[in-house]
């Protein structure tokens, strides 16, 4: 379990986080909603690692991960698939894949062959453009494929920002239930941050609504989905 | 650059700080025996390069290994003015600018497609190129041997009005005005709208550019500038009695950055400092070390050896340099 | 002909060596975001090592190797002493500015440049000494006539290109190669998949460090050794490194040879004061023609 308490993130006299305290519940998808700058990827950048918060705490599985660098975060089990299909363009496919189980091959390299293969098998579409620049990818691949770079770390959290942005309805359909078997399946701990809210409170068990940096919501999903006053008034529509 | 030198108050506050230069530097000259006037020469005439690199690189953001070049143009201009038409220095010095100013230009265009590394890389080149064709063309430069060229002695109303100086004190006397010069223009040029709109060009290209400043262009008049101060302290530096390719090596850029850097880089006052440190710390380590018993080996490299030491921790733990606060007072 | 044939394979010969000084450029460029000028300082200072202990009796490849290694340790340690903290501190104001937060690495790297040639004159004092060369330095001798080419020359050669194979299957086919080709083209993306940067930063100085240490023991034996002889050699290494494209490792090598050629046929053809005016006169030409170099990659990083 992810816990969360009174987080605060700023970056030099903006307030991107004001005390932000949330759960994520093992095994189940926590879906962070609100509009644009409300604060969503900064909490996933600073749940991970990327940024630095000013005062707060967050525990995993007991344990405080303030201070923590990235990559001994990912160690610790939690994988973020950042904002905007974050591959590395210049490598190739299997290489950005290979590229998050890197830190496990010296323990157990029988298990990083298998985890490439299970990628495989989860995004057929990767396997036929395996030695393809990720550069020449679609929208849709460069996802699967930044997805699947998160996967192999073998996170028990994972932590997806934005995976819609700027992809097709049908293909955001597909990835969002590709997420959505995963959690179900493996008993992967989600925390997806979305602004089509929607699609989001339809697939979560859990929702928190953020607006300029402060929780005004933390209901489950179909409740909040239901809740027309807090839609219009922080969402628009 | 039309508003450099329009704003009353700018013109006053330069002024003043002119002033109180000029004044310090007699009353602290006339103190010293004649060695140490001779290194406060040379401490204003690479204060007038330092300069150079404080508007380059701390005020607009451009780093160049290839100052010393542009002071050896400068050099060799005054040097051939002098030889081959007797022109008085105080016409030759500050004609010599010109020919910086041009070299400044060329190299200026060439260097408003680079930025960081790779413009520090093709500066060094040139400050290597450079002074080899002093020896492509033996005739005019007299290759390796140099044109030899020096203050000469003081006119009869200066000896008449004030004595005899040492040859020392007159170094000191030729280079006074011209830093004082060169310290009134870099003054207002920092304190101008012009060098507001270059320290913006420095801290945001992008938003520089968006706001509608042509950055090629400003980048350009830079290094014109830049390249003014290089070149006079390049003509005021030969004339200690040679110009030649071994008076301007490589390693004067060196230490002129290293002078700008350990000062402060983004103000006139660290480059001042910086500038005296550099020169005299041979001097100074020289007093600790005649404590010790040391091989001349060792003596030799240890103003290089500190002085580089110093570098390395001005960038790690204070990159402002020594004037870093004194800056912000005045922003 | 003669005179063709002699700036052909001297320039082959002298590319190799600007070859490998170009790719130690990159790789620390790619690698941790810096353009190294201490670069062939690093390589003076093992090279003085490998001579002192030749000097002392070892043979030549105990100094060889042990150069080698001194190089890697070098590197790693200037690194993780200067650069590291420099990397770690953006947020003072002075270094929020783009253009500053590069120009603090270049003049750390010449703050170090210096104390290194300072530490050599004051540990081996300044004089010019020479330095061995483990194969014979005359040409061949082919039906009667002395060729231009020497033992020393193949072995330069082929321990280059094999320097060169190597480093291409190392960042090809590995695991830390690819782990340093991902921090060095997206530093974020390679931490959040659990890639110590830090490290691998640490590794490009050191892989770095260990191919200047070898360029700088290929050279020192036809050009002396004394604490300033290889600035030339890193100006000239800069340019292959930039012609070739600052981001291409095969570009590093491209570069290397063409600039190598360029300086034999006017040494050749031409005079030897002429090298660095062509040399500059390359330079230009292609950052005006192609800024990123013959080979340079197609990232957004300005030049």
């Amino acid at each position: 379990m992810l816990k969360i308490e009174n987080l605060t993130t700023s970056f030099g006299s903006v307030i991107a986080l004001d005390g932000v305290s949330m759960v994520a519940q093992e095994s189940k998808i926590t879906t962070v909603i609100g509009a644009n700058g409300a604060g969503k990827s900064t909490l996933l950048r600073t749940i991970s690692g990327l940024e630095s918060p000013a005062s707060g705490s967050i525990t995993w599985e007991g344990q405080s991960i303030i201070d923590r660098k990235p990559e001994d975060i990912v160690r610790a089990g939690i994988a973020h698939v950042p904002e905007g299909h974050a591959v590395i363009s210049e490598l190739s496919v299997e290489e950005n894949i290979n590229m998050g189980s890197l830190f496990r091959r010296r323990i157990n390299k029988s298990d990083v062959a298998a985890s490439l293969d299970e990628m495989y098998q989860l995004f057929p579409r990767l396997q036929e453009r395996r030695k393809q620049l990720a550069g020449t990818l679609s929208g849709g691949e460069r996802q699967m494929l930044a997805i699947s770079r998160a996967l192999v770390s073998r996170p028990k959290l994972l932590l997806l920002d934005e995976p819609s942005l700027g992809l097709a309805p049908l293909v955001v359909e597909q990835i969002i239930d590709c997420v959505n078997t995963l959690c179900r399946s493996t008993g992967l701990t989600v925390l997806l941050v979305e602004q089509n809210a929607n699609t989001a409170l339809g697939v979560a068990d859990h929702g928190i609504l953020l607006a300029l940096g402060k929780v005004v919501a933390d209901r489950p999903a179909a409740e909040l989905k239901a809740d027309s006053t807090l839609r219009a008034a922080y969402l628009g529509y | 650059m039309s508003s450099t030198a329009k704003n009353p108050s700018i013109i006053r506050r330069s002024l003043r700080r002119t002033i109180f230069f000029i004044i310090a530097i007699l009353a602290i000259g006339s103190t010293f025996e004649p060695y140490n006037q001779a290194q406060l020469a040379v401490v204003l005439i690479y204060f007038i390069g330092v300069l150079s690199v404080t508007i380059l690189t701390g005020i607009s953001g451009q780093i160049s290994l290839g100052q010393g070049a542009l002071m050896a143009v400068g050099g060799y201009s005054t040097a051939l003015l002098m030889t081959n038409y007797s022109v008085s220095l105080w016409i030759a010095v500050p004609a010599s600018i010109v020919g910086a100013g041009i070299a400044g230009a060329l190299l200026g265009i060439a260097a408003a497609r680079l930025s960081g590394p790779y413009l520090a890389g093709t500066t060094l080149v040139i400050a290597l190129a450079i002074p080899t064709i002093a020896n492509r063309f033996m005739s005019v430069f007299k290759g390796d041997e140099g044109l030899p060229v020096d203050v000469g002695y003081p006119p009869s109303w200066f000896t008449n009005l004030f004595g005899e100086p040492s040859y020392e004190e007159w170094q000191l006397y030729v280079a006074l005005p011209f830093a004082a010069i060169a310290l009134f223009f870099a003054s207002n040029l920092l304190l101008s709208r012009t060098g507001r709109m270059w320290k913006s060009i420095r801290d945001h290209e992008t938003a520089a550019a968006l706001a509608g400043v042509n950055y090629s262009r400003q980048k350009i008049y830079v290094f014109i500038i830049a390249s003014i101060f290089a070149g006079l302290a390049g003509a005021l530096y030969g004339l200690r009695g040679l110009v030649g390719p071994s008076v301007y090596p490589v390693a004067l850029s060196l230490t002129l950055l290293t002078a700008a850097v350990l000062g402060g880089i983004r103000s006139i006052f660290g480059a001042f400092i910086g500038t005296v440190i550099v020169v005299f710390l041979p001097d100074w380590i020289d007093l600790v070390l005649d404590n010790f018993e040391l091989s001349e080996q060792v003596s030799n490299f240890m103003p290089a050896l500190i002085s580089s030491l110093l570098l390395i921790l001005t960038v790690v733990i204070n990159p402002a340099g020594v004037a870093g606060g004194h800056h912000h007072k005045h922003k | 002909m003669d005179t063709f044939l002699a700036a052909l394979f001297s320039g082959t010969s002298r590319g190799a060596i600007y070859a490998l000084v170009a790719l130690g450029l990159v790789i620390v460029w790619r690698g941790a975001g810096v353009v190294n000028f201490a670069q062939m300082g690093q390589a003076m200072f093992s090279t003085y090592i490998a001579s002192t202990l030749i000097q002392n009796g070892n043979s030549y490849w105990v100094g060889f190797f042990v150069a080698l290694f001194a190089g890697a340790a070098l590197g790693a340690f200037l690194d993780i002493l200067v650069m590291r903290p420099l990397s770690n501190k953006k947020k003072t104001e002075l270094l929020s500015s783009e253009s500053m937060r590069a120009a603090i690495p270049v003049i750390a790297s010449l703050g170090i440049l210096g104390v290194l040639q300072a530490l050599a004159g004051i540990i081996w004092a300044a004089e010019e000494r020479g330095f061995p060369a483990p194969a014979a330095q005359e040409g061949f001798t082919v039906a009667g006539s002395v060729m231009p080419f020497t033992s020393f020359d193949v072995f330069v050669i082929s321990i280059v290109l094999i320097t060169l194979t190597m480093t291409t299957i190392f960042f090809k086919k590995t695991g830390v190669g690819l782990a340093m080709r991902a921090t060095a083209l997206n530093q974020e993306v390679a931490r959040l998949s659990g890639i110590r940067t830090n490290f691998t930063r640490t590794l490009s100085w050191a892989i770095s460090g260990a191919a200047s240490s070898l360029a700088g023991l290929l050279i020192t034996p036809t050009s002396n050794l004394s604490p300033n002889t290889l600035d030339l050699v890193l100006i000239i290494g800069f340019t292959a490194a930039v012609v070739g494209g600052l981001d291409s490792p095969a570009g590093a090598v491209l570069g290397g040879f063409i600039v190598g050629l360029v300086i034999s046929f006017v040494t050749f053809y031409l005079s030897p004061e002429d090298v660095f005016i062509s040399i500059l006169a390359v330079l230009l030409i292609v950052l005006i023609v192609k800024p990123r170099g013959i080979l340079g990659g197609k990232d957004s990083r300005r030049v």
